[in-house]
């Protein structure tokens, strides 16, 4: 029995497709990579109710140098999730302050129906420990809910 | 010819699997374009530096005190006439004084039972003024 065409038409053993298995695997990989290396802010959120601003502008200032302090409704604050007493602030805001080369901005997420009396003081602290920037962190009020109240 | 029958199937037993890179790249993308970082708002305000002070005369400010109903007590200057006003009402008033006297500076005075919100809302109207000198304290008796 004769070969079909002598044996020269054989196909060739090598695919003639660029091999797409592997894609998948690179694209997950791209994804898993990404959700990890993702960090979030380090603190978490304190449960305080937001007092609104309607001039409320973003913070012009690079993620990692800003500190939230937070101020619940009683006066407790706490920096990055551990409370302290008032008059300790200025000691653990200086250092972080100098570490920042003075470029530091401080966020107040104070709970809207705290006193003034705590937030005063906690003003003075942050002017001891030579704190300059100061963000009165506020949620947006839309004109609209304004116009209601 | 019996060899017919014997012929493999053309429909292959495998799960397409050439789409699930274009699936998982677009899933990458979309989470790539979605997340947004959730950015702080607020009212900025620039503190004094410590042992800072100024003396202004009374005539350049307006105090502005904020009592524990919300209610502002505005007064001018040495003037001991106190005109009662709603936070919202500070917007349009420092418009009107800044227009009269440029180098004017709010002096927001919250009593200490007031709540943060009221200070805030003062605040607030000075920021939608456009007015850049304030200065805050706490009311003493």
């Amino acid at each position: 029995m004769a070969m079909k065409g002598g044996g020269f038409e054989k196909n060739s053993q090598a695919s003639s497709e660029v091999p797409t298995s592997s894609l998948a695997d690179i694209a997950f990989l791209l994804l898993i990579f990404f959700m990890v290396t993702t960090v979030f802010q380090a603190d978490r959120d304190r449960p305080i109710e937001w007092p609104e601003a309607e001039a409320a502008e973003k913070i012009d200032e690079k993620q990692k140098n800003i500190l939230n302090l937070w101020m619940e409704g009683d006066g407790t604050v706490f920096i990055n999730d551990q409370p302290y007493p008032m008059e300790d602030v200025s000691t653990v805001v200086a250092p972080l302050y100098a570490d920042s080369e003075r470029a530091l901005v401080i966020s107040i997420r104070g709970d809207r129906d705290v006193p003034y009396l705590y937030m005063d003081l906690l003003q003075k602290e942050l002017v001891e420990a030579g704190v300059v920037r100061v963000v009165f962190a506020a949620q947006l009020e839309q004109s609209m809910q304004r116009e209601r109240r | 010819m019996a060899v017919l029958n014997n012929k493999k199937s053309r429909v292959s037993d495998q799960v397409n699997t050439s789409s699930t890179a274009d699936i998982a790249f677009l899933l990458l993308i979309f989470f790539l374009v979605t997340t947004t970082f959730p950015k702080d708002k607020g009212l900025a305000v620039v503190l004094p530096e410590p042992g800072e002070e100024a003396e202004v005369s009374q005539r350049n400010i307006l105090h502005l005190i904020v009592m524990p109903s919300g209610i502002v007590d505005v007064k001018r200057g040495e003037s001991q006439q106190v005109q009662q006003m709603r936070p919202r009402e500070i917007e349009g008033l420092w418009r009107q004084e800044v227009s009269q006297n440029e180098n004017l500076i709010a002096a927001v005075k919250t009593h200490p039972d007031a709540s943060y919100k009221f200070m805030m809302d003062v605040l607030d109207a000075l920021h939608s003024a456009n007015a850049e000198r304030i200065s805050l304290q706490v009311l003493e008796n």
